[in-house]
């Protein structure tokens, strides 16, 4: 019996089309990922083969769950076809067992799955074999790929797409069996989404990274765990293995499937009637007698008129709004909605595992996160709504009614715009209670209406109109869902589609990042004509919609057309015309404003223009200029207005030994800049101008001698007019403004501007850039890292802004006057500083203190007092952590100011440093002794940078960031060290491994040694966060800092030439003893790893107050390339071995910590220690880079001594 | 008030021709439309109800215009479809209160009046707060009629509104029908020739989308009058007697064949002549009609 309804739902499932299409859609998804640059699933970049082992496993992993639909239409139908057929009735009467039954119908529609699925690596494997030969263009025709080999595509779909098909088949199976109802089994794909979710949010935190790859029921977010630290190398030759928490995540949720084939056993029931789980089943009524025909029916006075009209309109849209929230599926939805909600808030706004306080605004923005979930709700429940009447058999009644059928289509509108308004409330409740939960109650209601009744709420209704025009166009349920999924793709690739502009995306504007500094700023205008265009078109289509939707028993569109035309009255008419007149005017203003007024340049124009920029000036790039050594400027802000101008002029002097003839201007490329004039002080004429790219090459009547300076005066406008398509500029806004000297004029070419992407760069068949010049390059260390305008220069700066807001540039307060209701502002440095300024200006609340005579001042935003404290303690330790270790500081004042959290870091100019909103001045230490304070932390590494860049510039080559980023990293790591306990310190050196392990891992061009790096923050920050620690430890914290000290004072203040990594080498190796300067070769020359694990842990209790504990442990110590290949390497290295216990206070301290040489593999110590053991392990502080720290120690068994005897 | 279908075509985008050039006149009072299943009564009963669309040919209602002033229709409108369903979730009451609102009914008090004396009418009364997904056949159907009374419609259109009901509630719901006010015309469609017998004072025969009959039932009666014969044969002569006779009915009576056929004249001695009956109307014309198409 099971035979034959295995082999009849083949037979069955063999005849039905939709299983070709959907295996033909798997196919071609798949062929176009790999052989178009259209569609996209994950894919290779950069060092990464195409056809990569990682790539295909993550495609083929992608693809097994992101097609859920299809999951679900095939095996959710395996029973309820047979309800939705009204078959059951005639099979369950058969004499079939139930197990044959359900057996059969799971085995042969899982069968079909896996077969349908196959369009997987077929797809993939023709996309590889046949992709060079497409007519268009091929990401990787120019490139080179592995050869083939077939395991690579079966290996993951075996193990992971199979996996994955049984488990989601299985629960949708089971979904469809007991739930008998198509809509059952839609509810639980999206709440296995929503799991999915979850444990993507989970992810985020190195602390839970575990959880999540177990829960995520795809075992994606596993891959992802799994992968993290695969460098490149690895990614191009290693097949994922299934073992470890892949494994585990695999057999929990295989059990789960099993367990879901189990209850459907025992669950499903061949009743045909059954007794509902949740419902009550109806009592049977009571047969009423015939008596009351007597009855008279009262006479009713029919009124029809607009006043009818809208009580129907009202009275039917309450209707459907109850139908909607009467549904389980919605509850469901809404409720895991809710569940994702709080279990994200855990996560939200973390930097190294601190949290912030949660501000209205990032409630919110949580609350984006659930666009996917919202557009979900939006297009399935416009379908239900179209059809329900239809799905009940109730159309033809309700058609009959005399009501207009704009009214009914409207209802259904309104009915889910109050389902939405109702949700997005119940949402704003529970942010509300997450906010006070974390003990925040400065609610802001009104930034919670704002955003979500303007923006989700906009959102929702136009894809809701969309939605109902295509369903009522296409006029079948399910094309229209899966026509609004395709729209919706189709959306997303506009963009390599070549329709960059936002005018062709659907349902575009955004109302931008929120900041409590700058409110919604300027993005309400751009966003309110947007949704202006999109709601006049969605009202049009719902114009078209309502003409020809389904009224009465008409299906055919010739026929609809005839019934539609009678609907068009006047009225609907002219609101036709007048939307259509709206949406017309609102798309030519958008255009204006967004094309004419500003400009807009597709990213491919662009590049052709970096390219451009490249070929025509690059023979400009080293050509001798002199040299700014002043720049005294007049920059007045208008905050309100967006505008700025510049004025005043640079001192330039030839520093070189010949005469220079030419300058060349290279004034901003942002289009806003205008440039009023550019005057030299000697006669100079414009013999060249490259308008394109804003390059002018003045040349000097008499070239400007060796040692002589010319003055070059100059006036620059920055303008805001009308508004811009995408984000437009966040630096010049109403309140915190924050800009620095990259708007006014620059010397020569500027490399920066040329394309950096190598696959870019290969298409265009130029060469692959460096980086970064190399360090021994003397043209390289001719210059800082600023570039070549300048080396140090004297500053003076005029600001004036609005009469409410504060200016400040660096150096110090010479002047503060107010004029024509405007604020002056006068700076002046009193020392030659770098040629790197910035310019603020907001409305400022102070707060002011000293240190030793130095002004410290916090320029905050009203209402961000929670963290101005520990800044003010981070810099005032810092300052006495350096001037003691290092030199003293150079200057009277330091300056934090808040800027708007539009970027997200601090930078520290001359004594004066901006510091985003987003970073510092929300965060939330609840408690010094287990959350990192990274407040203090980045205010001490920004003081650093007073020392570290502004004391010492380095040159600009290879390496330069090791000497200002990471010497401030280890600046600040030393401030923190004696600040806070170990604990904090380990965890946060923790988080660095982590991002040092997970940046190798995305490197694009090649990994370099610390000493070498070339702008990779994933080094210079968080890999040298742990080779200085590390440092530190091995040879001193004083030995570092006379080290530093001797760096310092080598090259304080000094012109070019500028030091280099090799400089600081010199002099740690000077302050390293030999037997330990192999270190400094593994963690700075090269890229060292170990894998260092504790295999056998055990203590025995010799005495009272004597333990000795038995630690086999083995250390590996590995080479790798800058691909991330790694070879073995002899180690003999000294290597902490530690054992934890209770201290005599009882607290978990470490009893033993020495380092041992270690010269083999395999190594065991007998340590004996004086109180109770717990842990013990090699490299316990996770000093050493090892991509599984959490192996090196391990929890002692007892060995009883006692047995013996 | 009179309605007048004029040629009224209809053919599907299948090929069916579900109507063919249907003339009929009809006054106020009770219309029974019968015809076998498939001969085009829905098609027709829905275009009159605005819910189709006709080919070619005109519907008059009054002075409206059905095929172009659907919403003037509507207004007067009594609508009971063929086969219908309710939202399962929501109790009689409420929904009758819902359509009334749709029907125009928007003062809420007489709305209320109408709402509770349609129900009582129609035998709903203590039923009301029940959900509708739990309400039998007849119950279904009588809360059909309830919603097809609202707002006192001119032009009540029920389409088999008794298949499926047992006898009790059927002759309910005829009785129902009965009541309703002489100014109304009433258009009742069945395959059901007792349905028509009991209630109409008009009828129309269709089949394949042709008007064969149309006039009184009595009239009809009396067309066939003294022609009818009917004779109990043996189940094996059955073949025999369907190719001599002109049989319009053939039943079983305790297992043993009953033909009918008409025929001026006696057939043969073994005939037994029978009381004209609408039935026999009925099969005549439909036995004519199916006869000619075969001949074609």
């Amino acid at each position: 019996m099971l035979k034959e309804i295995f082999l009849f739902e083949l037979s069955y499932r063999k005849k039905r089309a939709a299983h070709y299409i959907y295996f033909f859609i798997i196919f071609l998804l798949c062929y176009f990922a790999v052989a178009s640059p259209i569609v996209s699933i994950g894919g290779a970049v950069g060092q990464i083969k195409p056809n990569a082992p990682y790539v295909i496993a993550q495609m083929t992993l992608i693809m097994s769950f992101a097609l859920m639909m299809i999951t679900s239409a095939i095996m959710g139908v395996a029973i309820v076809r047979d309800f939705d057929h009204n078959t059951e009735a005639i099979l369950f009467s058969t004499p079939m067992k139930k197990i044959h039954y359900l057996l059969g119908r799971f085995g042969g529609s899982f069968i079909v799955l896996i077969l349908v699925y196959s369009g997987i690596w077929l797809g993939l494997m023709t996309g590889f074999a046949i992709g060079k030969f497409m007519p268009w263009e091929v990401d990787w025709k120019t490139k080179e790929i592995l050869p083939f080999n077939a395991w690579t595509y079966f290996q993951p779909f075996l193990y992971y797409t199979v996996s994955n098909l049984f488990i989601m088949g299985s629960l949708f199976f089971m979904a469809g069996a007991l739930g008998r109802k198509s809509i059952v089994i839609y509810t639980q794909g999206i709440i296995l989404l929503i799991l999915y979710s979850i444990a993507d949010s989970f992810l985020a935190d190195v602390e839970w990274k575990e959880t999540a790859a177990l829960l995520d029921p795809f075992g994606s977010q596993t891959f992802e765990y799994v992968t993290r630290y695969w460098t490149p190398a690895e990614k191009n030759t290693q097949l994922l293995p299934l073992e470890g928490v892949m494994l585990y995540n695999r057999l929990i949720w295989l059990s789960v499937g099993v367990g879901a084939l189990v209850v459907t056993y025992y669950g499903f029931s061949f009743n045909v009637v059954r007794n509902s789980l949740l419902r009550k089943k109806p009592t049977p009524l009571t047969r009423d007698l015939p008596k009351s025909t007597d009855v008279s029916i009262p006479k009713s006075v029919q009124v029809i008129n607009s006043v009818t009209y809208i009580k129907q309109l009202i009275k039917l849209s309450v209707f459907y709004f109850k139908t909607v929230i009467k549904e389980i599926p919605f509850i469901a939805i809404l409720l895991t909605g809710m569940l994702l909600l709080i279990v994200e808030a855990f996560s939200m706004n973390k930097i190294y595992g601190t949290s912030s306080y949660p501000t209205t605004y990032s409630v919110v923005n949580l609350l984006d996160g659930f666009t996917l979930f919202f557009l979900i709700i939006a297009i399935f429940y416009s379908g239900e709504l179209v059809w329900k009447e239809r799905s009940v058999n109730f159309n033809l009644i309700l058609d009959a009614m005399p009501m207009p059928s704009f009214v009914a289509l409207l209802s259904k509108f309104f009915g889910l715009v109050f389902i939405y308004v109702g949700m997005l409330f119940i949402l704003i409740l529970c942010g509300v209670t997450i906010q006070a939960s974390y003990g925040y109650f400065k609610f802001e209601l009104p930034i919670y209406f704002e955003s979500l009744y303007t923006s989700t709420l906009s959102f929702l209704m136009l894809y809701t109109l969309l939605a109902f025009f295509i369903q009522v166009l296409v006029n079948n349920k399910f094309l229209g869902f899966a026509l609004c999924i395709v729209f919706f793709i189709i959306r997303g690739v506009l963009g390599e589609l070549g329709l960059e502009h936002n005018l062709w995306r659907f349902a575009s504007g955004n109302l931008g990042t929120f900041s409590d500094m700058n409110v919604y700023g300027h993005f309400v205008t751009p966003f309110s004509w947007f949704k202006l265009y999109w709601f006049a078109l969605s009202m049009l289509l719902f114009v078209v919609a309502v003409v020809f939707s389904v009224r009465g028993s008409e299906a055919v569109m010739k026929m609809r057309w005839k019934t539609g035309k009678l609907r068009l009255n006047r009225s609907v008419l002219i609101f036709a015309f007048a939307v259509a007149a709206v949406f017309l005017f609102s798309g030519f203003y958008i255009y204006y404003n967004t094309t004419v007024v500003n400009k807009f340049v597709k990213s491919d124009d662009r590049e052709d223009q970096q390219e451009q920029y490249e070929l025509k000036l690059k023979k400009y790039e080293f050509l001798p200029q002199p040299r700014i050594v002043e720049t005294k400027l007049k920059v007045d802000i208008y905050p309100y207005d967006r505008d700025f101008i510049a004025e005043g002029y640079y001192w330039l002097k030839n520093k070189t030994s010949n005469p220079i003839p030419e300058i060349h201007v290279q004034q901003s490329a942002d289009e806003q800049i205008s440039i009023d004039y550019l005057k030299f002080s000697k006669e100079a004429k414009v013999k060249q101008t490259f308008e394109n790219f804003k390059y002018y090459i003045y040349e000097l009547s008499t070239p400007l001698a060796p040692g002589d300076s010319i003055r070059m005066n100059f006036k620059t406008t920055f303008n805001t007019r009308g508004f811009e398509q995408g984000g437009s500029n966040t630096n010049v806004v109403f309140n915190g403004t924050f800009f620095n000297n990259q708007y006014f004029p620059s010397l020569g070419y500027n490399s920066d501007f040329e394309l950096s992407d190598d696959d870019e760069r290969k298409k265009r068949k130029l060469k692959e850039k460096e980086r970064m010049m190399e360090r021994n390059d003397s043209r390289g260390t001719a210059q800082n890292l600023l570039g070549d305008d300048a080396d140090r220069i004297r500053f003076e700066m005029e600001m004036s802004t609005s009469g409410d807001q504060i200016a400040i540039a660096p150096g110090y307060l010479q002047k503060e006057w107010k004029k024509d209701g405007r604020n002056y502002f006068s700076y002046k440095m009193d020392a030659p500083m770098l040629n790197f300024y910035s310019m603020v200006s907001a409305k400022y609340a102070v707060k002011r203190d000293t240190w030793n005579d130095i002004n410290l001042e916090i320029y905050y935003h009203a209402g961000h007092e929670y963290n101005l404290d520990k800044m003010m303690t981070g810099i005032k330790d810092a300052l006495a952590y350096y001037s003691k270790n290092f030199s003293p500081y150079q200057y009277r004042q330091v300056r934090i100011m808040e800027f708007p959290r539009y970027a997200t870091f601090a930078q520290s100019f001359a004594n004066t440093i901006p510091f985003s909103e987003g970073i510092g001045f929300i965060a939330k230490v609840d408690d010094p002794e287990k959350d990192i304070d990274y407040v203090y932390y980045v205010t001490a590494h920004e003081v650093a940078h007073q020392w570290w860049a502004h004391q010492v510039a380095e040159a600009g080559v290879k390496g330069n960031a090791m000497l200002s980023e990471s010497m401030s990293q280890y600046s600040a790591l030393m401030v923190l060290k004696h600040k806070f306990t170990p604990e904090i310190l380990e965890k946060y050196l923790k988080y660095e491994l982590d991002t040092y392990l997970g940046g190798r891992a995305f490197e694009r061009k090649k990994e370099q040694p610390l000493e070498f790096v070339e702008g990779q923050g994933y080094i210079h920050y968080n890999k040298a966060s742990l080779v200085f620690f590390a440092l530190q430890d091995y040879i001193g914290e004083d030995s570092v800092n006379a080290a530093f000290r001797r760096y310092n004072a080598t090259w304080k203040f000094k012109d070019a030439p500028y030091p280099t990594s090799a400089d600081l080498l010199k002099e740690i190796k000077k302050v390293t003893p030999d037997s330990l300067k192999y270190i400094i070769h593994d963690m700075f020359e090269t890229i060292t790893m170990f894998e260092n694990k504790t295999t056998e842990a055990t203590y025995k209790e010799l005495a009272k107050d004597n333990f000795e504990v038995t630690l086999k442990v083995s250390a590996e110590k590995m080479r790798a390339d800058s691909t991330g290949l790694e070879s073995p390497i002899a180690i003999n290295d000294w290597i902490d071995i530690g054992v934890y216990g209770k201290n005599k206070a009882g607290k978990d301290s470490l009893l033993y910590l020495k380092k041992h040489k270690i010269n083999q593999k395999e190594n065991t110590f007998t340590i004996q220690v004086k109180s109770k053991p717990k842990r013990g392990g090699i490299d316990p502080l996770h000093k050493l880079i090892d991509r599984h720290s959490d192996d090196n120690s391990k929890g002692l068994t007892k060995i009883d001594l006692a047995k013996k005897n | 008030m009179q309605l007048i279908i004029q040629d009224l075509n209809k053919t599907y985008s299948n090929g069916v021709q579900a109507l063919k050039d249907v003339t009929l006149t009809i006054n106020q009072g009770m219309f029974g439309l019968l015809g076998p299943n498939g001969a085009g009564k829905s098609s027709l009963m829905r275009t009159i109800a605005t819910l189709q669309e006709a080919d070619s040919g005109s519907i008059q209602l009054g002075d409206i215009d059905v095929l172009k002033q659907k919403e003037e229709v509507r207004k007067t409108l009594g609508y009971l479809p063929q086969e219908f369903g309710v939202y399962p979730k929501v109790d009689a009451i409420t929904l009758l209160d819902h359509l009334a609102v749709l029907k125009g009914l928007v003062n809420k008090s007489e709305r209320k009046q109408v709402v509770e004396a349609l129900l009582q009418k129609t035998n709903l009364w203590a039923a009301r707060t029940k959900n509708l997904g739990g309400y039998s056949g007849g119950m279904k159907q009588r809360f059909g009629i309830a919603q097809a009374l609202l707002a006192n419609p001119r032009l009540i259109i029920v389409d088999e509104p008794t298949a499926g009901l047992d006898p009790a509630e059927r002759n309910r719901f005829l009785n129902l029908l009965s009541e309703l006010g002489e100014n109304t015309i009433v258009i009742l469609s069945t395959h059901i020739v007792e349905d028509v017998k009991e209630l109409c004072t008009d009828m129309a025969i269709i089949n394949k989308g042709q008007v064969l009959y149309k006039g009184g039932p009595l009239d009809a009666i009396a067309e066939v009058k003294g022609r009818v014969w009917s004779k109990r044969i043996a189940k094996v002569d059955l073949d025999e007697y369907r190719k001599n006779f002109n049989i319009i009915s053939e039943r079983l009576i305790a297992g043993r064949p009953e033909i009918t056929v008409l025929s001026e004249a006696q057939p043969d001695a073994s005939f037994i002549q029978q009381a004209a009956d609408l039935e026999d109307v009925y099969f005549s014309q439909i036995f004519n009609s199916t006869k000619e198409t075969a001949n074609v």
